[in-house]
């Protein structure tokens, strides 16, 4: 699924170049649920954010699905996210002034294909939100808003999902609702890449990841 | 990206934000409003001018020649002119100039009292040539125009203007009988055409025409004209004809080099180019006064959309991180602009059309509709849109979406 070499991020900051990330090297398979930890400045998010195309290594390939993503255009990555990854924020991000379906058809709009108001009911309902689809965002509760999040992230069928701190927003019981989804999600084949500091969601993962100054490595796996 | 898709949901952005999409509309409305406003108010008023003078010349196609100087302008009559232009003049200038088709001859009086049975007034007296009508280009409503044979033996016929018409005879048929125009019998032989407002918004039409011989012998007893009217063959050789013209007419009145004439020429096609010109050069101010203000509404969209663009920096970066290209974003951003200034601009034709309805009303002139300036009204807010939305856009599009995503 992803298969990750040598990828190194350089920074410049004030004429100084920084490294964010370091000769990372690993492969993730499809349908694994993996963790990344690590402090904050620790580059994880400048991985996820390679990760996700949103941004391209330094040096270093990215492959994803066999296609090599590392260095490509803007609309080529655009592409990729819109057919392949689904991201999930810490502050859930849905769109003021826009309801729990409209937030969820989002991703259709951009994904070159019709925007079917049936698939985005039912993915809603999957997270169990049909009776939430007229709400607007800030109707919704914390839980509420991730679970549409979600909902958007599985709109256009993304092989891979990327969450980042997906729960370090939500109360407990919130967050192992949102966790419990994931879960699902991962058990359908879908393959999970996360950011947590929680070691509650970190226990969901098979493999966790360990990113230090830049620097990545195996920290476990588990059966 | 699925363009109708995107149209829907920038509609969507904009009804959802009714009061910041109104502030920026009201910009280019108020433009679009004042530029309708303008320019069928400016048409109309250069249509109407247009139409008074030739209510009043007939045609343009022709000189004027009146005796006196120059400087004697105003309105001639038979006892304020000198009496330099004679009927041999319109004879010579008829015969001896090539460039001039017919001459008409004119004599003409305001202070004649007009009577029938107990009716009367002191509708203008025009003692004209046979070939009035044919000059002019006037029609008579009822009956006929005196013939050439009226005019040789100095026949006593009258043919009413439309306002002479209704004031003497209200409510009977005028045709065939006996007014008294100063003491002398007329029959009436026929009745014109109205031929509407003059350039000052007065009537052309309280006139009674009568042969300029009959005038002359019969009534006036002068043996000079107030006016010649010489028509052109070619329409734009008027200053050629003017030149003509001034050299017989010296010749002939004998007067010394370096001496001033004693008749003034004019050529109502270059006065009315000239009138056409300014009226023209004062529509082009105005148009641009306009465009400036539709200008300023474009500039009012580009700075709410820029700030817009730093507001919305976290909508931005999840559009990108659900598949939104740079392109998408835009797209989206730049439609946005065009669409609000789009509607701001069909707002402002309405305004502009009910604003030109009450301003004609108002200065009395006919309602008027430019397809062309509200096609242009048109055309104008959306590339208003796109112009005042690109940098806007461009920025929205040039959003790193890591950035946004992270405020």
């Amino acid at each position: 699924m992803i298969a990750i070499d040598k990828i190194s991020k350089t920074f410049s900051r004030d004429g100084a170049s920084v490294t964010a990330l370091r000769d990372a090297c690993f492969n993730i398979a499809a349908g694994d649920f993996v963790v990344i930890r690590g402090v904050s400045g620790s580059g994880k998010s400048t991985l996820l954010n390679i990760l996700g195309c949103l941004d391209s290594p330094t040096t270093g390939t990215y492959l994803l699905d066999g296609a090599d993503v590392s260095h490509q255009s803007d609309a080529e990555l655009s592409k990729v996210r819109s057919q392949k990854i689904g991201f999930i924020f810490q502050s859930f991000n849905l769109l003021p002034r826009t309801t729990a379906i409209e937030n969820v058809e989002l991703p259709m709009i951009y994904a070159g294909r019709a925007v079917s108001r049936s698939r985005a009911v039912q993915v809603l309902a999957r997270v169990g939100l049909s009776h939430r689809e007229r709400h607007f965002a800030t109707e919704l509760s914390g839980g509420e808003q991730q679970r549409v999040a979600i909902a958007r992230s599985l709109i256009n069928d993304p092989a891979l999902i990327l969450a980042d701190e997906p729960t370090g927003n939500l109360d407990e019981a919130a967050g192992e609702a949102v966790m419990k989804i994931l879960h699902g999600l991962n058990e359908e084949g879908r393959t999970i890449v996360l950011v947590t500091h929680d070691d509650a969601v970190a226990a969901h993962a098979r493999r966790i990841l360990l990113i230090r100054d830049g620097v990545l490595r195996e920290s476990e796996v588990r059966a | 990206m699925n363009l109708l898709r995107l149209f829907h949901a920038v509609v969507r952005t904009l009804t959802r934000n009714k009061v910041r999409a109104i502030l920026m509309m009201a910009g280019v409305t108020i433009g679009i409003a004042s530029l309708t406003i303008l320019t069928s108010i400016g048409e109309s008023t250069r249509r109407e001018t247009m139409k008074r003078f030739k209510n009043m010349l007939g045609t343009f196609d022709t000189v004027i020649i009146r005796p006196g100087s120059s400087k004697n302008r105003g309105m001639v009559t038979l006892t304020n002119v000198v009496p330099s232009l004679k009927f041999d003049d319109a004879t010579a200038i008829a015969t001896q100039i090539p460039e001039v088709r017919q001459v008409a001859e004119i004599q003409n009086a305001f202070d004649i009292d007009v009577k029938y049975q107990d009716r009367s007034g002191t509708p203008a007296i025009f003692g004209v040539s046979s070939n009035w009508l044919e000059l002019r280009g006037d029609e008579v409503a009822e009956g006929e125009f005196f013939s050439e044979d009226d005019a040789r033996s100095m026949a006593r016929v009258a043919i009413l203007g439309a306002e002479a018409q209704k004031l003497l005879f209200p409510d009977e048929d005028s045709i065939g009988k006996t007014i008294r125009i100063g003491d002398v019998p007329f029959v009436v032989r026929g009745v014109m055409v109205a031929r509407g407002a003059g350039p000052a918004g007065g009537s052309l039409d309280n006139l009674i025409f009568i042969p300029v011989t009959t005038a002359s012998k019969r009534l006036f007893n002068r043996d000079f004209l107030t006016m010649l009217i010489a028509q052109l063959k070619d329409p734009t050789k008027g200053q050629v004809a003017i030149d003509q013209i001034q050299t017989l007419l010296r010749g002939r009145h004998h007067i010394a080099q370096g001496a001033l004439d004693d008749f003034n020429l004019t050529n109502p096609g270059a006065v009315m180019a000239q009138v056409n010109q300014l009226g023209s050069t004062l529509r082009t101010l105005l148009l641009v006064v306009a465009i400036l203000a539709t200008g300023i509404g474009g500039i009012v969209i580009m700075s709410v959309t820029l700030i817009g663009v730093s507001e919305r920096r976290k909508e931005i970066g999840v559009r990108r991180a659900v598949g939104a290209s740079r392109n998408a974003i835009l797209a989206q951003f730049l439609l946005e602009a065009v669409l609000l200034s789009f509607a701001g601009g069909m707002a402002g034709i309405l305004i502009g059309v009910a604003g030109t309805q009450i301003v004609a009303q108002l200065q009395h002139l006919p309602f008027l509709l430019l397809p062309m300036a509200i096609l242009a009204a048109t055309m104008l807010s959306i590339v208003l849109g796109l112009l005042f939305g690109v940098y806007p856009a461009w920025k929205a599009a040039m959003t790193d979406p890591i950035d946004a995503l992270r405020d």
